[in-house]
């Protein structure tokens, strides 16, 4: 279709706002899912999307819509990821887009991430419609939020749209609105190709599928194609449409959006944010701006409980990795948990969804050491070096400094709670940058924080502190020194590597007393006592002791059995053989599993 | 054999050649004890004489040539509750079947309620020559908490009624550390059998064994759990009065005066020969260990028949025997003997030396004159010496 009578546009929401129900609802009215093949939350892919509410992976509709002008005009929908964690593949998706729809609940108005997506749709230029969603609802407020999005965007109240996607109200008015409002795109078709992949997913049957705009030129069916960010060649196998299910055409043209399929094997080759090209006439093409390397900034050793199943463990994250081009992992061992692999992800709910795969889809019971970040260590000598797990922290004498990154947090909150928000960001070392009303009732709080005091359990107790009322988003802002230190755990004067932490120095002693007081009751007694250490270098900072266990003798021996005695014996003896040793005390490896269990509580005080 | 070396055999210490012992169960009680998981059963009194008769069968048709009993125990179960002329009757059929050296140790259990001075004459006069009493506490809350049917009083009377009718070898049995116990209470207990100058005594830790009632008291709540520090405290305590009146401990729980060690029990420890005839009885020949059929309807049944009691058996092969001897025979005072061991059982397989050698490295074990020893310290916490050699 001409450039004129194309639209391309995302929606930019959050959870439970009404995101998939108004998809749902513009697929039904432009008649391109029929009635009978409407299902619920249609564009969201996988069962784990669906239970959570939320949507991981972008995917693009098409619809064709003829609209009052007469005219049919070719509308792409374009789905963004709903969390913080997936900022960047946000990021591409509104670079593949010429407007937005900003859709808020009229009952909740406007959440953190929205905020942060809206401003990122704002730099990005492009054109964006106010929708107030759920019109319908009794609690819903839409002056008062229809305010406070006019004042966010400068526009008029009465410019913001009031619908309910549930009952179909106001959204015809809105397929106007996309029309008339956004921008057709403005590529070059003379050009040569250049197309951005802002999504790519892998499919055990085709290989990775790639979600593509056309920014300049066209690209065809069977055309040798180039990734320039990647450099992998291969040829386009196949291209076509969503609408919504997948159907291949011959050629895609400037600005249009579609899929593309080209035998390519893992994600990780056709990342999102690259520059597809055509080979035959993309000698000199220059890449499409904005492109990243997916960069892990949370990191944790995963085990299996069982050890027996680490292969397995090892298997599914080969898996998962075909499908996640920011999941890296290496091997690892540890002495309390045998071996696992030490696992890097975008963020926290990355960190989580990846887990729940691994123990879902794989049906592998897992345990994970406290999440860490990525510090960066200044030695003695002049080197830098970065140390994701705080095992590897070199010897305190040789680092002159250790930073950590920040991140810019943004809370959304009703104002009766920015005290309590206040005090739970200080706690984790935060700073107050910015504070700005909304409305009377709503403010939005900007601290700088180090993300290591965010990663364990921040955002539940937001949500805990304030009833669930305040929403949260953050993006990184750089490394900044900071005065801290490793903490190790010792037993009977062995380091127990799971429990070595980088925590800042006025929260070490905390940790420390902490878990040696769990450890102690955890760690079963032995025929010695057995000193739990936490220790600062060589600088013993907290010390519990397992007291040496004083009987554990059979009383008697009945009537000659022998052979009983003999099998209780054996049995222990057994239960030895199960043990982690730690030098030379004996631990099952469940007290370890039960105190990182525990673990994140104890980060939290 | 004479007396003399009859006497240097109930030293207490490891025997290289320790004889010979016959075990015989009587697996009924009147009433069973709350912590007891025994093969016992109560209200069972229309068996009894058809399991006497069954007993009798069984031990006439005993398969085998054996040496003579340099030891016979007769335990339960309240074998008292059978009335002496049976268990003479029982006696007197290992005396003709296997044989019974001169001056064997012939040993009957006994409870306190189930006794008097004329049972004891009885028993004395079919030939048993030493009793064990189940005392277990002189604390009347204690004895009713643990299901006991006795009194205070009627136990000590039972040991004096024992003594008047000229029994020699007289044992008290006693249980520490049970929920109600205060420290006062074991300590009182102690000195109460004390004054009445029994020749050996077992002090046995209570234990809660899975399906016994004190086990479900345990688990809803209703009664605390045992504590290992208290019955470690209680066992030090013991030890200190024990010794203080002249007992030695020769084993992990039974101390005796002079030359009254039980040579039944030494046997037991130094890995020895024995038979175990009745309901549930073990019996052990030359690494063979073997259990007769537990119920007592079941076993009378199968002797009137004329059939093969035993119901299971193992047999070790010999780097496991020598294990096993060890773990026996290191819960002795003495310890072992090595070079009689080493003929006994033959040299160590260097897996076995390797863990002896790291117990003594940790010392846990030490090794003195040729005998292998727990460590003082190490009597308390055996079973973390003990489970590494079996």
């Amino acid at each position: 279709m001409d450039q004129a009578h194309q639209r391309a546009f995302a929606v930019i929401s959050h959870v439970d706002h009404g995101k998939s129900t108004l998809s749902d609802r513009l697929l039904g009215l432009t008649g391109t899912v029929s009635e009978r093949d409407m299902r619920e939350q249609y564009l969201d892919r996988m069962d784990l999307e669906r239970e959570r509410g939320i949507t991981i992976k972008a995917a693009a509709v098409r619809m064709e819509y003829r609209a009052a002008d007469g005219e049919v005009y070719e509308l792409n929908l374009i789905d963004t990821p709903g969390h913080v964690d997936f900022g960047y593949e946000v990021s591409r998706s509104l670079a593949a887009c010429e407007g937005v729809l900003l859709l808020v609940d009229a009952a909740q108005g406007i959440e953190a991430q929205t905020l942060t997506n809206l401003y990122l749709a704002v730099d990005a230029g492009l054109e964006i419609i106010p929708v107030l969603n759920k019109i319908d609802l009794p609690a819903a407020q839409p002056e008062k939020y229809g305010q406070e999005i006019a004042g966010l965007i400068g526009c008029d109240p009465s410019d913001v749209l009031r619908i309910s996607a549930k009952t179909g109200e106001g959204v015809a008015e809105l397929l106007e609105a996309i029309v008339h409002q956004i921008p057709p795109p403005s590529g070059d078709p003379g050009a040569p190709l250049r197309a951005l992949v802002f999504d790519s997913y892998y499919d055990i049957f085709r290989g990775v599928v790639a979600y593509i705009r056309v920014v300049d030129g066209a690209i065809r069916a069977r055309e040798p194609i180039r990734f320039l960010a990647t450099g992998v060649e291969a040829e386009a196998d196949e291209i076509g449409i969503m609408a919504p299910d997948a159907t291949p055409i011959k050629s895609l043209a400037t600005g249009e959006v579609g899929y593309l399929i080209a035998g390519i094997k893992e994600v990780a080759l056709a990342k999102v944010g690259d520059t597809v090209t055509s080979r035959a006439r993309g000698a000199d093409v220059e890449a499409l701006s904005g492109y990243r390397e997916p960069k892990p900034m949370v990191f944790a050793g995963i085990y299996p409980v069982e050890g027996d199943d680490f292969p397995l463990l090892r298997d599914a994250l080969e898996k998962l990795k075909l499908n996640d081009a920011a999941l890296v992992y290496e091997p690892e061992s540890s002495s309390a948990l045998g071996f696992g692999f030490r696992c890097g992800f975008l963020g926290l709910l990355h960190m989580e969804i990846v887990r729940e795969r691994l123990e879902r889809e794989f049906d592998l019971e897992l345990i994970a050491t406290a999440p860490s970040v990525a510090y960066e260590i200044e030695l003695s000598n002049g080197d830098r070096r970065i140390v994701r797990n705080p095992t590897d922290m070199p010897d305190a004498g040789t680092i002159t400094e250790i930073s950590e990154p920040y991140v810019s947090i943004m809370v959304v909150t009703p104002s009766e709670y920015v005290g309590t928000i206040m005090q739970l960001c200080q706690e984790r070392r935060g700073e107050l940058k910015e504070m700005h009303y909304l409305s009377p009732e709503r403010v939005e709080l900007r601290y700088h924080t180090p993300l290591g005091e965010i990663i364990f359990d921040f955002f539940d107790q937001l949500k805990s502190r304030t009833k669930g009322y305040a929403s949260l988003d953050y993006e990184p802002v750089g490394m900044h020194p900071a005065n801290l230190v490793k903490v190790d755990v010792l037993l009977n004067q062995q380091p127990v590597d799971a429990f070595s932490t980088i925590v800042h120095r006025d929260k070490a002693y905390a940790y420390g007393k902490t878990m040696t007081e769990r450890l102690r009751k955890l760690i079963p007694r032995q025929f010695f006592d057995v000193p739990i250490q936490a220790a600062i270098g060589s600088r013993v900072i907290a010390r519990e002791t397992v007291k040496a266990k004083r009987k554990d003798v059979l009383a008697k021996c009945y009537g000659g059995d022998i052979t009983r005695k003999r099998k209780l014996l054996e049995k222990q003896k057994e239960g030895k053989r199960r043990m982690k040793q730690i030098g030379s005390v004996e631990v099952p490896q469940s007290a370890f599993i039960e105190a990182l269990r525990l673990d994140q509580e104890v980060k939290a005080q | 054999m004479s007396v003399v070396v009859a006497e240097a055999t109930r030293s207490g210490a490891w025997l290289e050649d320790p004889g010979f012992g016959v075990y015989v169960h009587i697996p009924f009680c009147r009433h069973r004890c709350h912590y007891c998981d025994f093969n016992t059963y109560e209200g069972q009194e229309a068996l009894h004489a058809d399991y006497v008769v069954a007993l009798v069968r069984d031990i006439e048709r005993a398969v085998g040539d054996f040496p003579r009993a340099t030891s016979v125990f007769f335990g339960g179960g309240t074998p008292t509750l059978l009335p002496p002329p049976s268990l003479a009757r029982i006696l007197q059929a290992v005396r003709d079947r296997i044989g019974i050296e001169e001056h064997a140790e012939i040993t009957v259990e006994a409870n306190p309620e189930t006794v008097d001075e004329g049972i004891f004459e009885a028993l004395l006069e079919a030939g048993f020559g030493r009793v064990s009493i189940g005392i277990q506490s002189l604390a009347p809350h204690v004895l009713r908490a643990l299901g006991r049917e006795h009194s205070a009083h009627r136990a000590l009377d039972a040991m004096r009624a024992a003594r008047r009718a000229g029994v020699a070898d007289v044992n008290a049995d006693l249980i520490y550390g049970s929920p109600w116990e205060r420290p006062e209470d074991w300590r009182s207990s102690l000195e109460g059998v004390l004054a009445e100058l029994p020749d050996h005594i077992s002090a046995y830790a209570l234990t809660v064994e899975e399906g016994t009632p004190l086990a479900t008291l345990v688990r809803t709540g209703r009664a605390p759990d045992v504590d290992p520090d208290i019955q470690a405290n209680r066992y030090e305590a013991a030890g200190e009065l024990l010794t203080a009146a002249g007992y030695g401990r020769y084993e992990i729980s039974n101390w005796a005066r002079p030359g009254r060690a039980s040579r039944h029990n030494v046997l037991y420890w130094s890995a020895g020969n024995y038979l175990g005839f009745g309901a549930g009885a073990h019996g052990h020949l030359d690494g063979r260990r073997s259990w007769a059929i537990r119920l007592p309807r079941d076993f009378i049944a199968v002797a009137d028949d004329g059939g093969f009691t035993e119901e299971g058996a193992e047999s070790l092969e010999a780097d496991h025997r020598a294990g096993e001897a060890l773990m026996l025979g290191l819960r002795l005072t003495s310890g072992v003997n090595l070079a009689g061991f080493y003929r006994r059982f033959g040299d160590l397989s260097d897996s076995r030396a390797g863990v002896l050698e790291e117990l003594e490295n940790l010392g846990l074990v030490s090794r003195a004159e040729g005998w292998l020893r727990l460590a003082g310290h190490a009597t308390l916490i055996a079973n973390e010496v003990l489970c590494r050699l079996v």
